[in-house]
């Protein structure tokens, strides 16, 4: 078994099939990022661990994704989190970046550390 | 002999001399963060590295950007139809310009202008125009406007960095003064010149994240030592005991002969021979013997510890044949085989244990390239 397989957070490049495993949510936004650059792709998510997304927030909006996860995090929520949980409700790690943009450009998001995310 | 970490041993510099017991780079410039931090300076900053395919920015304002260690240029086709590359940072307050774009999905633009306060460039980096405030002191009580300076278009012109081409390849140089690149691609850029690369276009792009420190594929791409063992497939139709490792200046070779052969028709090289050729630092240009085309990796460090491999081919089309497709299907197996070594490798390196690995007698290539590392960090 390679780390890619044991990882708590893969997501994947449909374009390309390329793979990434990580330990800590964010670190999938770094390869999101790296891979858009040379790419172009987007990325979608593969696998979560569970702990880490409360399932109740299935079918509601963005915000209120933010607000509810925001509720076990003490100084935001990690923006890949987010990114994860629109990813069960069938959103590419773009598409929630992009309305994620419109929300902080609106005033109702924003971002207590780097890549950390609030909503009110 | 192999120098442990065992309290005893002491690492020493990369001998000139390959039978010497002291002739691989000490491990520590493998895993160590300050050595990255070190190599975006002597390496990255002082030689030339590949940016990208001309082929991909046809017509003028044609551009990409790509990002080397922290920097960042733009990369475009300027007026005359020639290549140049600028740092993407506005000459006003150091602003970045545009967006990211890749290579495979290149932008176009008329002029280049900057989001910020809208200061405006031609394509030659020049600057054409400044809003109405920067010729007015209309907000500034102490200053009547006849005493605004106008911008001298030429002092405020983007940065631009120097550019070399091996036919359709383009190579950028962040130093002042560079070396020149006749220098470092020596006999590779003669070799490849006299191929129509440039007919080719580019048909696919594969990035993949490795987790070890870009020497070590590097390393692994300059010899084939370890592909009876791990490289079933590619190997069958190769006749690995007619191989030959060539070294250079700044450039290994590896020539392999194959037994198959594609359509006398569609080849752009030899027969029976395919070459690979690694260019210091991070380049390498892969001419297949089996296909109508070639491939070219760039070896891009993400810290000391995680690369990208940037691996793009080119063919007839863009648009890839069933082959064309096949082969390079084949050509991400080999890879993936590769990352399984040199991940696994790595792992080892991590461990601390091992201070100053051996090569073999074979390994001349890897001793060049280890060799040309340490030259660059005494430089
Ligand atoms: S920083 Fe670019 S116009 Fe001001
Ligand atoms: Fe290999």
């Amino acid at each position: 078994m390679t780390d890619r397989e044991r990882a708590s957070f893969t997501a994947i490049c449909p374009d390309c099939n390329e793979r990434k495993g990580t330990e800590t949510p964010n670190e999938i936004l770094g390869f999101y990022r790296r891979h858009r650059n040379l790419t172009g792709h987007d990325i979608e998510w593969e696998f979560v661990d569970h702990e880490s997304i409360p399932t109740s927030a299935a079918n509601e909006g963005l915000k209120a994704i933010v607000l509810e996860l925001d509720e076990t995090f003490d100084n935001g929520v990690p923006l890949a989190l987010v990114t994860a949980a629109m990813g069960e409700q069938g959103y590419s790690i773009g598409e929630t970046m992009a309305e994620l943009r419109e929300l902080r450009m609106t005033g109702h998001v924003w971002e207590p550390k780097d890549d950390h995310v609030s909503a009110f | 002999m192999t120098r442990w970490n065992d309290g005893t041993d002491r690492v020493e510099a990369v001998s000139p001399d390959i039978t010497d017991e002291t002739n691989a780079l000490p491990a520590e410039y493998f895993t160590d963060p300050n050595a990255y931090e070190m190599e975006k300076e002597k390496i990255f900053s002082r030689y030339w590295v590949y940016a990208g395919h001309a082929n991909c920015i046809p017509e003028t304002g044609d551009f990409f950007t790509r990002t080397v260690g922290d920097k960042q240029i733009i990369v475009l086709r300027d007026n005359e139809n020639d290549v140049r590359a600028f740092y993407n940072v506005c000459a006003h307050r150091g602003s970045k310009i545009v967006e990211d774009t890749p290579m495979t999905e290149p932008g176009s633009m008329s002029r280049i202008q900057c989001p910020y306060h809208l200061w405006t460039y031609d394509l030659d980096g020049d600057l054409s125009t400044t809003p109405k405030s920067f010729e007015e002191a209309s907000l500034n009580p102490d200053l009547a406007d006849e005493e605004v300076a106008k911008l001298d278009d030429d002092g405020n012109s983007l940065l631009e960095v120097s550019t070399d081409r091996i036919g359709p390849l383009v190579f950028v140089n962040f130093d002042t003064d560079p070396m020149p690149f006749e220098e470092q691609a020596g006999k590779m850029a003669t070799e490849l010149e006299s191929l129509p690369l440039g007919d080719y276009q580019h048909a696919a792009r594969f990035v993949s994240e490795v987790e070890c420190n870009w020497k070590t594929f590097g390393g692994n791409y300059s010899e084939c030592d370890h592909c009876q063992a791990n490289h079933q497939d590619w190997i069958e139709g190769i006749q690995l005991d007619e191989s030959e490792l060539e070294v250079n200046d700044y450039h290994w070779v590896l020539h392999y002969t194959h037994e198959e052969d594609v359509d006398d028709e569609l080849r752009i090289h030899d027969e029976h021979e395919a070459k690979f050729y690694y260019l210091w630092p991070n380049f390498t240009v892969n001419m297949y013997g089996t296909a109508d085309g070639y491939g070219t990796y760039i070896i891009d460090p993400i810290d000391e510890s995680r690369f990208q491999l940037i691996a793009d081919y080119f063919f007839e089309t863009s648009e890839m044949t069933r082959e064309e497709l096949e082969f390079v299907r084949t050509s991400r197996q080999l890879q993936e085989e590769d990352f399984e070594l040199v991940e696994r490798q790595y792992e080892g390196l991590k461990s601390g244990a091992l201070a100053q690995a051996q090569l073999g007698p074979n390994e001349h290539t890897l001793h060049k390239f280890h060799r040309l590392a340490q030259e660059a960090y005494n430089a």
